[in-house]
């Protein structure tokens, strides 16, 4: 398995991830004689979802880039015989939303069925380019997902895409690297800035872990956690944008300490850098969504075994709050013709054992918001080369249960382009995290003004 | 330099340059002597590049122009709104600090480039290097390499963790070197434009020196010309027409710089920022914030920018051409 072929779920830590080892990801892919996605893929692929179709069947298109996921469309078109569903892979995060973007301008050349991240979804509901699920009985299945998780997706009782896979937040450690300091599993951020700065006393080389000012949707997400989400957005013309609130000036000068310091080392995550640091002991930690192992482990060579999982840091001791990393949806859109089959296979795709039981292996490794999977003991306690014996994914399915519903703007792409410019003065500590975040505040309120919001700070 | 710029000039460039260069005044007037000859099933032999040129050139060209007179927003549709997004453009320090950063670049890149291309196509016009055709094909080969590739080739080779060149400044006592942090990412592209230019402009420059006319050169020789002052009185005059050209081609190539940054930007986010240069504040205007009609204001201004610095150089080398 290749990093290449985890790619997904997040367009941030992808552009990061194609950074890092994506190309000789793809030539290893290619010289083992799997398709590198998005060159020879799509075609293959198509062919495989084909397969098993009778001519008479009813067609639908899919575009999606979790690897592996043409084995789900091949099993739905196996029990389905009246539906024919075709996967396309046209790009991981941003390229699909480009084109999909520029699919609905042009009114034509829509999928009716495709992957996008939760954090994208609000773009293309205020669009109209999704259409609501309801009326095809989407709601049937709505407990069969995590509250917060069904949050993401629907509008009251409108539904606007099927939930997929999620990111529920831990703290990855080396404990090998933590006994040998004489460390423990931070459970509050107090605890978690102590022990950095012991850390990097004791070894001027090591570091408690990385801080990526520049990867937007994980910087938010412990923000989530830390109860400073910098938006709120119900339908309509109302936006709400704030970065220079004080519980988001207060996260971000906690940030801000550890760096100035160099208590944390300031690389962009998800990329060979970090993992490369983490292999070598130079990152003693990671603040890990669910399918960051699988990301990780192509690239852990020295400290396979060592990695266990714990709950992320709190801001009160006692507390448990959890965050969410990551993940995807998927909606059906506007310009289907088969608006009912859509529904029939996005349903089928998220809200099934017999899907979950493919989606769930590698190389898709999807980590499931789906109780019934979720819940399951069988899933809870796989075990990874990369953390030994222990079980992580216990950690990660609690986290899972308790993250909550993250209100994302309909102006995430801006968003997503605009912090890379923002914030990489923070990566070279040319400009300080909490002015980074003013910038940021300026950034997207004229931005959302010029797109006709009212907006408040 | 863009896919954009440089590639329409690669065929009809050399040959048209080296005609024009050996004999600049029989060109001009048999070629108006030609279009008084004109004859209409010559109409035909062009009618395939007019095609592509009215439906990929003109109509874009009215369509973004059309499109830069509304405003389409999320909340509210689509409005005319005159020339709203041209004075959004005027004032917009992003474009204008893209336009600078490609203008010092080009005025920086260029002269450089044409003196080593010189340098390299007067030494295989001397014809003193043996297997002078294989080292010029050598020189060559970066041009053929797609501009795309180039980019993910020198992103590896000179990445921060593994890249080669990193270890060689490392051992050279520069730790820590980081080729595309913000000091030194216009250095980057700098050096992998150089790498992909340098061999076709010498190329380019060659032809133009093979036109250079023996007699001439056998009269200087005669004459005891010093071989420095033929290079430099006689020939670099000679094909001073090409360098012109070779200056505007690149300049136009400098101001609509898109590929190699935006592909470095895959790699290196943090390094290459939303409006890097005029043609990447365009894209991530149009792709990302959504805003069509204020990305295609942007292009028209960058279009006229471009004419502008274009009818320019036009201007001197009419000029200095009547010189020659």
């Amino acid at each position: 398995m290749t990093k290449r072929n985890l790619r997904d779920r997040r367009s941030a830590g992808l552009r990061r991830y194609k950074a890092g080892a994506g190309a000789i990801a793809a030539l290893a892919a290619a010289t083992a004689g799997l398709a590198a996605p998005g060159t020879a893929s799509a075609a293959t692929v198509a062919n495989a979802g084909k397969s098993s179709c009778s001519p008479s069947a009813t067609k639908l298109t899919f575009w999606a880039w979790v690897p592996g996921i043409s084995r789900a469309v091949a099993a739905f078109n196996a029990s389905h015989p009246s539906i024919c569903v075709t996967l396309s892979d046209v790009g991981a995060g941003d390229p699909e939303y480009v084109k999909l973007a520029q699919a609905a301008k042009a009114g034509t050349g829509e999928p009716d069925v495709a992957e996008v991240e939760y954090d994208e979804l609000p773009s293309f509901e205020i669009t109209h380019s999704v259409i609501n699920l309801a009326p095809y009985g989407a709601n049937k299945v709505k407990n069969d997902f995590v509250p917060w998780v069904w949050q993401e997706v629907s509008s009251g009782s409108a539904v606007y895409a099927m939930p997929g896979d999620t990111g529920p937040m831990a703290t990855y450690y080396n404990s090998k690297l933590f006994a040998k300091y004489g460390l423990k599993p931070p459970t509050t951020w107090a605890q978690f800035a102590s022990e950095a700065a012991t850390l990097h006393k004791d070894d001027p080389s090591a570091y408690m872990t990385n801080f990526s000012a520049t990867d937007l949707q994980w910087v938010m997400a412990l923000m989530d956690q830390y109860g400073a989400w910098p938006f709120k957005y119900t339908g309509g013309s109302n936006l709400t944008i704030n970065w220079t609130g004080p519980k988001q000036m207060a996260f971000a000068n906690y940030w801000q300490k550890l760096l100035a310091a160099h208590d944390v080392n300031a690389t962009t995550d998800v990329s060979t850098t970090s993992f490369s640091d983490m292999d070598k002991g130079i990152d003693a930690l990671w603040l890990s969504s669910a399918w960051g192992p699988s990301y990780f482990a192509p690239d852990a060579k020295l400290t396979v075994g060592n990695w266990r999982a714990a709950p992320l840091p709190q801001w009160s001791a006692g507390q448990d709050v959890a965050a969410n990393w990551g993940g995807s949806s998927y909606p059906v859109f506007s310009q289907t013709k088969h608006p009912k089959q859509a529904a029939e296979f996005a349903t089928w795709l998220n809200a099934t054992m017999a899907s979950w039981n493919i989606t769930k292996t590698a190389p898709s490794s999807l980590f499931p918001s789906f109780k019934p999977l979720l819940q399951s003991p069988s899933f809870t306690s796989i075990t990874v080369p990369l953390s030994g014996s222990s079980h992580p994914y216990t950690v990660f399915a609690k986290a899972a249960a308790k993250a909550t519903f993250e209100d994302w703007p309909p102006i995430m792409t801006e968003a997503l382009t605009q912090s890379a410019t923002v914030f990489a003065g923070v990566m070279n500590g040319k400009e300080t995290l909490p002015a980074a975040f003013k910038s940021f505040q300026n950034t997207l309120v004229k931005y959302a003004k010029s797109e006709g919001f009212k907006v408040t700070t | 330099m863009t896919e954009l710029a440089a590639p329409p000039t690669a065929g009809p460039g050399p040959s048209a340059l080296s005609s024009r260069k050996g004999h600049g005044e029989t060109t001009r007037r048999s070629r108006s002597g030609w279009s008084q000859r004109r004859d209409r099933r010559g109409l035909w032999f062009v009618l395939p590049f007019t095609t592509a040129f009215v439906l990929f050139m003109v109509v874009p060209l009215f369509y973004a122009i059309d499109e830069s007179l509304y405003t389409s927003k999320l909340i509210g549709g689509t409005q005319f709104s005159g020339f709203a997004n041209y004075r959004a453009v005027f004032s917009s320090g992003q474009f204008w600090s893209g336009v600078v950063h490609v203008a010092i670049f080009g005025a920086v890149q260029i002269p450089l480039m044409l003196a080593v291309a010189f340098f390299f196509a007067v030494i295989f016009d001397l014809g003193v290097v043996k297997l002078a055709g294989l080292w010029r094909t050598i020189m060559f080969i970066p041009f053929a390499v797609p501009a795309v590739v180039a980019a993910v080739m020198w992103q590896f080779l000179l990445e921060p963790t593994f890249g080669p060149f990193v270890h060689l400044a490392n051992s050279l006592g520069f730790s820590s070197t980081n080729f595309f942090s913000p000091n030194l990412i216009w250095p980057t592209i700098f050096v992998i434009v150089i790498w992909e230019w340098t061999g076709y402009t010498m190329i380019i420059f060659y032809t133009a020196l093979k036109a250079v006319p023996r007699d001439v050169v056998e009269a200087a020789v005669i004459d005891g010309t010093p071989l420095r002052k033929i290079i430099t009185r006689v020939k670099l005059p000679m094909v001073r027409s090409a360098a012109v050209m070779l200056v505007l081609l690149n300049t136009i190539g400098a101001l609509q710089m898109f590929v190699e940054p935006q592909i470095l930007a895959e790699f290196q986010p943090q390094a290459i920022s939303s409006y890097f240069t005029p043609t990447i504040y365009i894209y991530n205007t149009g792709v990302a914030g959504q805003q069509y009609n204020l990305a295609a204001a942007a292009a028209v201004v960058l279009a006229l920018v471009i004419v502008a610095i274009s009818i320019g150089l036009m201007v001197f080398r009419v000029r200095k051409g009547g010189g020659l």
